[in-house]
C-alpha cells in the first residue's frame, strides 16, 4: 500500500498539478495513513507538529446545554481533545442537526480566561468597584472554608440563612439545589426559573392545565402564528425547526409578532411589529376576529343552538344560547373580555393595522386545526404578562388546535427516578429550619406566583436580591451560588451587586469570573457541562420527549469539578468531618450504581453513580419502566454510547376531554385560575380584588378569571424617557455565556440588525435623524433605573419610537474577549439588565425582561 | 473517463442565516480569527414595516475561470482535476494577486502567524487563569481544538507569509464525505456534489430551479450556485 500510493504521488507531483483523482486511486483514507512519510504528502501533510497518520478519534455522544432546547450532540475526541462537534445521530428530536451555539462551546471549554483552580477573596470590602484580590488555593481549603461557615450556622440554629442559587442546571440539580438545603436544614433552594420563561407556562396552565412548554407539531402544520417567538434562533427546539423550516414554508402561512426584524419574522409571510408589551391586545382581537367571522372549531369548541352566530361586534350573548364541548366559557369569555375587542381597537394600542389583525386571525383560524399559536417568553414574560400568555394560547383552544395533528401538543413521558427521600437524614435542626418561610416572599400577598395552581408554588427570583437587603423576611448569611450569574442576568443589577456585597459568606461556582463571582468570598471552578461532566437532561422537540447524558468526553485541563455533584460530596465530606455527616451518608446510600449495588466512595465515583441512578429506566431492562415509553437500550454502555434515549411519537387528541384543569376541559373562563386565586386571597384573608390590586393588575371582577388584555406597564415618563427599550436573544447567546467566545463576536452580524465585535442599539433612522443621531454614533442609553454606553444602529428592522439590543453583551467581568478590558472592568456595550427595572408579573412571579417594561433616553456621548 | 466537477448549490430557501457553516469551518479548517472561508453577505432592505432582510452564505466559488488562477505568478493557486480551486502553500509566495484579483474577497493572506491567540501569556486573574499559551501547550497543539485531518491535503495551519482560502473541504471530499460547512448546515441549505452527474443532488437541485451565482457579469464561471430566494 505504501510503495503504491507514494509513486501514486509521484506521479501526480510530477504532473505539476495536484490531481485527487489519480492522488486517491480509489484506494481510500487507508492511503493517506500509510504514506504520510512519502515524498509528496509532505506538501499537504505537514502542520502544527501532527502528522495525517495521527488522525483517528472517536464522536463521544453528550449534551448542548447553549440554550434550554437541551440537544444531543456528539464530540469528535482525538487524543483527548475535543476538536468539533455535531448533532446525535442517534437523537429522533434534532435529526442529528444543530444549531451555531455547540460549536461555540469548544471555545467555552478551552477559553484560557477559565478559572483553573478554587480561589478566594482576600480583599473583605466587597463591590463593583473593589479588587477582590483573588488568589489560588487548594480544594480541601475551599471546602473546609465553605463547611465551617455552614456549620457555624447550624450551631448558631440559624441554618434557614443558608441557600442555594441555581441558574442553568441539569436533572442532577435534585441532589446540590433540592437535598442539601433540606439536609442541612433550609428551605432555600432558589432557582432561576422566573427570570425564564415562568408567564408562558401560566398561559398553558390556566387554560390546558398543562405547566410547561408546549411542542409543535411543524411537519403538518398549516399556520404558524409566532407570538415573539424565534424559533429559527432560540428558545426552543433550534435545530428541529430550522432542519424543517423550508417544509413549513412551503406548506404553511407564517405570520411572527415581534417588535424588531427577527430571524424568524426574516423568513416569515407575515410580520407584525407589535408595540412592545401590547402583545395581549392584539391576542384578544384575534380572539374576536375568530369569533365574530364564525371561525371557532364547532368540533372542539362547539356551537350555536340554532347554528346562528351571535357573535356580533359589541353584543353580549346569552350562555344558554350556545353549548360546549370540550372547552369552557366561551360566552363568558367573548361577554366579559372579547366583545368589544375589535382589531380597530388592538390597531391603536399595537400598532399593527386593524386589517392585517383581521387577515392573521383569519388565516390562522382558516388552517385549523393545523395551526399553532406559539407562545414564547417575548410576548408575555412582561409586566401583568400572565394573562397576555393564557390569551396567546387560548387561540389554540378556540380553534381547536390544541393537541391537534399540526397543532400544539403536551409531552410524551420520559422516565427518570425522583430525587431520594430526605426525610431520614434530617435531623432536628434541619427538620425544623427546612419549614421557615423562603427567602423570595413568594406566596405573600403581592408575590402569589400561581405555579401549578398553587399560592406560594414557584419562585421569585429576582426579589430575591431584595429580600436580602430588606432582611424580610430575614437575612441570609452562607450562599452558594452555581451555572448562575444572577448579577447579569437579573433585571436590577445593582440591586444584586448590593446584595451580594453585603452578603457575609458567599461561594460561586463557575467556569469564568463572571460578574457574580466578583462579590464572592470563594469562586470554585466547575467543569463544562457538555464536555466535563456526567448528568442528564430531560427534553422534547418534533413531537419525541428525550433523556440525554451529558458525559465527561475529555479530561479537563484545569483542577475544575461537576457543579451538581463532586462539589456537594466533598462539602458533605467536610461537614462529616466536622460531625455532621448525615449529607454523606444520604449520598451514599441513596446514590448506589445500580448496576452494581456498589455505594460511591468518592465524588468521581457520586457523579457517575448519581447519572445512573436517575436514568437507569431508560437503560437498565429489569427496571419497570424499562421500555414503555420509547428506546429499548442494551444497557448503561449503550446509554453511554448512544447518548439519548427517544421516546415514541406524541399522540395528538387524546387531551381532548381530559385536560389537567378544573374542569378537565379547555377553559376560556379559567375555572383553574379562580381556584387559585381565590386560594391565594382566603390565605391572606383578602378578596381577590384586593390581590389584584396589591399585585398591580387593571382587572376586577370576573375579567380575572378570563384571558384579557392588560395596557403595558412602563417605567419612566415620556416626556423624559421618549423611547420604548425592548431587548431581545442571539442566536449566538449560550444563555449569555457565549461573549467570551472569538466566534461569538465575529458571527455576531447574523442576528439581524447585528454587528460582529459590539453590542449595538439598534434605532429607526426615522427617530435618528429627527434627533440628530448618526449611525456608529456612540450613545447613552438611561432608564429611570440605570445607565449603559452603546453604539448606535441605524435599522429599518426596528419600529419607530422604539429602540432595541440584543441580550448578552455587556460584560463587564467573564473574560477578556467579553470585555473592552477587562483589567479596568470596561464593559464591551452594554448589560441591558442595568437599565431594565425589576418588574415582574406577579402571578406568576415572572421578571418582566420583555414588553417594553421601561422608557430610555438616547444621547450621544 | 469524465472526472467529477464538484461544485454547491445553496437553497436560500432553506437557509435560515444561523452561520453554522461559518463557524463549523473555523473547527474543521484550523481558520484564525478575522479570517472567513465561509462567510455570508446580508442586507436590509426597504422602510419600516416593508423591509426585507436577506442572508447570503458566501464561500470560495471555485470558478472555472478563476481569477485568482490566472493571476497567480507561481501555479500555487490552480484548478484541480476535478475542477476545485485550491492552492498550493509551497509554492506561494505571498504577493496577494489572488486576493486582488478575486471579486468574491474569499481569500486571505496571513501577515502575521496565525492564531496569536494561542501564544499570548498574559492572564486575566494571575495564578488563577491561564493564558492562551498555557492552554495550546497542555493540549499539545497549536491550537487546543486543532483538527489534525485538514493537514491531510492543506498545511494544517497556513503560515504567515501565504494566503489560505476554502478548498471545499478537498481533504473530506476526497474521502467521499461532503465538506464540514455542508454536514453542519441544519437547514439543508447546502448541497455539494458532482455537477457532471446528472443524478447528483446538486444537479437535481439545478434542474428544478433556476440557479444564480455571485456577480456573474465578472465571468469567472462560479460552482456554487444559489436557488430559491431568503
Amino acid at each position: 500500500m505504501a510503495t503504491q500510493s507514494t509513486s501514486e504521488g509521484q506521479r501526480a507531483q510530477s504532473a505539476g498539478r495536484v490531481s485527487r483523482r489519480r492522488f486517491l486511486g480509489g484506494t481510500g483514507a487507508g492511503l493517506l495513513v500509510a504514506s504520510s512519510g512519502g515524498p509528496f504528502l509532505n506538501h499537504f501533510a505537514r502542520s502544527s507538529g501532527s502528522q495525517a497518520a495521527a488522525v483517528q478519534g472517536q464522536w463521544m455522544s453528550t449534551t448542548c446545554q447553549g440554550c434550554t432546547t437541551w440537544c444531543p450532540v456528539q464530540v469528535k475526541v482525538v487524543d483527548g481533545r475535543a476538536i468539533k462537534v455535531r448533532g446525535n445521530p442517534h437523537s429522533t428530536a434534532n435529526h442529528g442537526q444543530i444549531c451555531p451555539r455547540p460549536h461555540l462551546a469548544l471555545q467555552q471549554v478551552y477559553d484560557p480566561d477559565r478559572i483553573k483552580v478554587p480561589m478566594k477573596r482576600t480583599n473583605p470590602l466587597k463591590g463593583r468597584d473593589q479588587d477582590p484580590g483573588f488568589v489560588p488555593i487548594t480544594w480541601d481549603e475551599a471546602m473546609s472554608t465553605l463547611a465551617d461557615k455552614m456549620m457555624e450556622l447550624r450551631a448558631s440554629e440559624e441554618s434557614h440563612k443558608f441557600s442555594v442559587f441555581r441558574g442553568r442546571y441539569s436533572y442532577l440539580r435534585d441532589i446540590l439545589y433540592g437535598s442539601v438545603p433540606k439536609i442541612f436544614g433550609s428551605p432555600n433552594g432558589i432557582s432561576h426559573s422566573a427570570i425564564c420563561a415562568e408567564a408562558e407556562k401560566f398561559g398553558a396552565y390556566y387554560t390546558e392545565g398543562f405547566w410547561d412548554y408546549r411542542d409543535y407539531d411543524l411537519e403538518n402544520t398549516r399556520y404558524v402564528l409566532c407570538w415573539g417567538a424565534d424559533p429559527l434562533a432560540s428558545n426552543r427546539q433550534v435545530p428541529h425547526a430550522i432542519s424543517i423550516w423550508g417544509e413549513v414554508r412551503d406548506r404553511a402561512e407564517i405570520a411572527v409578532i415581534d417588535p424588531r426584524l427577527s430571524a424568524t419574522a426574516a423568513k416569515a409571510d407575515e410580520w407584525l411589529p407589535v408595540m412592545p408589551g401590547e402583545d395581549g391586545a392584539l391576542a384578544v382581537a384575534m380572539a374576536h376576529v375568530i369569533l365574530t367571522e364564525g371561525l371557532w372549531s364547532r368540533e372542539f369548541v362547539g356551537e350555536f343552538n340554532d347554528s346562528v352566530n351571535l357573535f356580533k361586534n359589541g353584543e353580549a350573548v346569552d350562555e344558554a344560547a350556545f353549548t360546549e364541548i370540550h372547552s369552557n366559557g366561551v360566552v363568558k369569555w367573548w361577554n366579559i373580555e372579547l366583545k368589544d375587542r375589535t382589531p380597530e381597537w388592538a390597531a391603536e394600542r399595537s400598532g399593527i393595522p386593524a386589517d392585517q389583525i383581521r387577515r392573521v386571525a383569519i388565516g390562522f383560524a382558516k388552517a385549523a386545526p393545523a395551526s399553532i399559536s406559539w407562545v414564547s417568553p417575548g410576548s408575555c414574560m412582561q409586566a401583568r404578562g400572565g394573562y397576555a400568555a393564557m390569551a396567546q394560547h387560548a387561540l389554540n383552544g378556540l380553534v381547536g388546535s390544541a393537541d391537534s395533528k399540526g397543532g400544539t401538543t403536551q409531552k410524551t413521558k420520559v422516565p427518570a427516578e425522583t430525587v431520594p427521600d430526605v426525610g431520614p437524614y434530617q435531623d432536628e435542626i434541619a427538620k425544623k429550619h427546612s419549614k421557615e418561610a423562603k427567602i423570595d416572599q413568594r406566596g405573600t400577598l403581592a408575590f402569589p406566583v400561581l405555579a401549578k395552581g398553587k399560592s406560594g408554588g414557584g419562585v421569585v427570583t429576582n426579589n430575591v436580591a431584595d429580600a436580602m437587603l430588606a432582611q424580610d423576611p430575614y437575612d441570609l448569611k452562607v450562599v452558594i451560588a452555581y451555572w448562575a450569574n444572577f448579577a447579569f442576568s437579573c433585571s436590577g443589577t445593582s440591586r444584586w451587586e448590593e446584595a451580594l456585597s453585603k452578603l457575609p459568606f458567599f461561594a460561586h461556582i463557575t467556569t469564568h469570573a463572571s460578574e457574580t463571582s466578583y462579590f464572592a468570598d470563594l469562586v470554585l471552578p466547575a467543569a463544562h457541562h457538555m464536555f466535563e461532566k456526567w448528568s442528564f437532561l430531560k427534553s422534547k422537540q418534533n413531537l419525541h420527549g428525550y433523556s440525554t447524558l451529558t458525559q465527561k468526553v475529555i479530561e479537563p485541563m484545569w483542577d475544575v469539578r461537576q457543579d451538581e455533584t463532586e462539589i456537594p460530596w466533598m462539602l458533605a465530606e467536610k461537614l462529616a468531618e466536622r460531625g455532621f455527616d448525615n449529607m454523606l451518608t444520604y449520598f451514599k446510600e441513596q446514590f448506589a450504581d445500580p448496576e452494581t449495588g456498589q455505594q460511591p466512595t468518592n465524588s468521581e465515583e457520586f457523579a457517575l453513580s448519581a447519572t445512573k441512578f436517575f436514568t437507569q429506566a431508560c437503560w437498565n431492562s429489569e427496571h419497570q419502566d424499562y421500555g414503555k415509553y420509547g428506546d429499548r437500550l442494551a444497557g448503561w454502555q449503550d446509554f453511554v454510547d448512544k447518548g439519548v434515549w427517544n421516546s415514541s411519537r406524541y399522540e395528538s387528541g387524546k387531551k381532548w376531554g381530559a385536560f389537567g384543569t378544573v374542569t378537565k376541559k379547555f377553559e376560556f373562563y379559567s375555572e383553574t385560575l379562580k381556584k387559585s386565586l381565590t386560594a391565594h386571597a382566603e390565605k391572606h384573608s383578602s378578596t381577590v380584588d384586593a390581590v389584584l390590586e396589591a399585585t398591580n393588575y387593571t382587572a376586577r371582577g370576573e375579567q380575572a378569571f378570563v384571558p384579557h388584555f392588560e395596557p403595558a406597564l412602563r417605567w419612566g415618563d415620556e416626556g423624559e424617557f421618549p423611547f420604548v427599550f425592548f431587548e431581545h436573544r442571539s442566536r449566538l447567546n449560550r444563555e449569555g455565556r457565549s461573549a467570551n467566545c472569538t466566534w461569538y463576536q465575529e458571527h455576531k452580524n447574523v442576528d439581524p440588525g447585528d454587528e460582529n465585535w459590539d453590542d449595538v442599539l439598534k434605532m429607526n433612522p426615522v427617530d435618528a435623524k429627527r434627533l440628530g443621531l448618526n449611525n456608529r454614533d456612540m450613545v447613552s442609553v438611561e432608564s429611570p433605573t440605570g445607565k449603559l454606553t452603546a453604539r448606535l444602529k441605524l435599522w429599518e428592522g426596528v419600529r419607530p419610537g422604539t429602540v432595541t439590543k440584543c441580550y448578552g453583551q455587556g460584560h463587564w467581568a467573564y473574560g477578556r474577549v467579553a470585555t473592552q478590558d477587562f483589567h479596568k472592568r470596561i464593559p464591551l456595550g452594554g448589560n441591558n439588565n442595568q437599565i431594565l427595572p425589576p418588574e415582574y408579573d406577579r402571578l406568576s412571579g415572572s421578571t418582566a425582561r420583555h414588553g417594553g417594561v421601561t422608557r430610555v433616553k438616547v444621547v450621544s456621548v | 473517463m469524465t472526472n467529477e466537477r464538484w461544485g454547491m448549490v445553496i437553497d436560500l430557501h432553506r437557509c435560515v442565516g444561523c452561520g453554522g457553516c461559518d463557524i463549523s469551518c473555523k473547527t474543521e479548517n484550523n481558520v484564525t480569527e478575522g479570517f472567513h472561508w465561509s462567510n455570508h453577505i446580508i442586507e436590509t432592505r426597504g422602510k419600516f414595516p416593508d423591509v426585507n432582510y436577506r442572508y447570503i452564505p458566501t464561500l470560495c466559488n471555485h470558478c472555472e475561470d478563476a481569477p485568482c488562477v490566472a493571476n497567480c505568478p507561481t501555479t500555487a493557486m490552480h484548478k484541480s482535476d476535478e475542477g476545485l480551486t485550491l492552492h498550493d502553500p509551497d509554492l506561494c509566495i505571498g504577493c496577494a494577486a489572488c486576493m486582488v484579483s478575486c471579486p468574491y474577497g474569499a481569500i486571505y493572506r496571513n501577515d502575521e502567524k496565525p492564531h496569536s491567540r494561542w501564544r499570548d501569556e498574559e492572564v486575566a486573574i494571575a495564578g488563577c487563569t491561564s493564558s492562551g499559551k498555557e492552554v495550546a501547550e497542555k493540549s499539545g497543539e497549536e491550537i487546543p481544538h486543532y483538527n489534525a485531518e485538514r493537514a491531510e491535503t492543506y498545511k494544517g495551519i497556513r503560515p504567515k507569509g501565504i494566503i489560505e482560502k476554502c478548498t471545499m473541504c478537498d481533504h473530506r471530499v476526497a474521502k467521499g464525505k461532503d465538506p464540514w460547512c455542508v454536514e453542519s448546515c441544519p437547514s439543508g441549505a447546502r448541497i455539494f456534489g458532482d455537477l457532471n452527474d446528472p443524478a447528483s443532488a446538486p444537479r437535481k437541485a439545478l434542474a428544478k430551479h433556476p440557479p444564480r451565482v455571485l456577480q456573474k457579469e465578472k465571468g469567472t464561471d462560479p460552482h456554487v450556485f444559489y436557488i430559491r430566494d431568503y
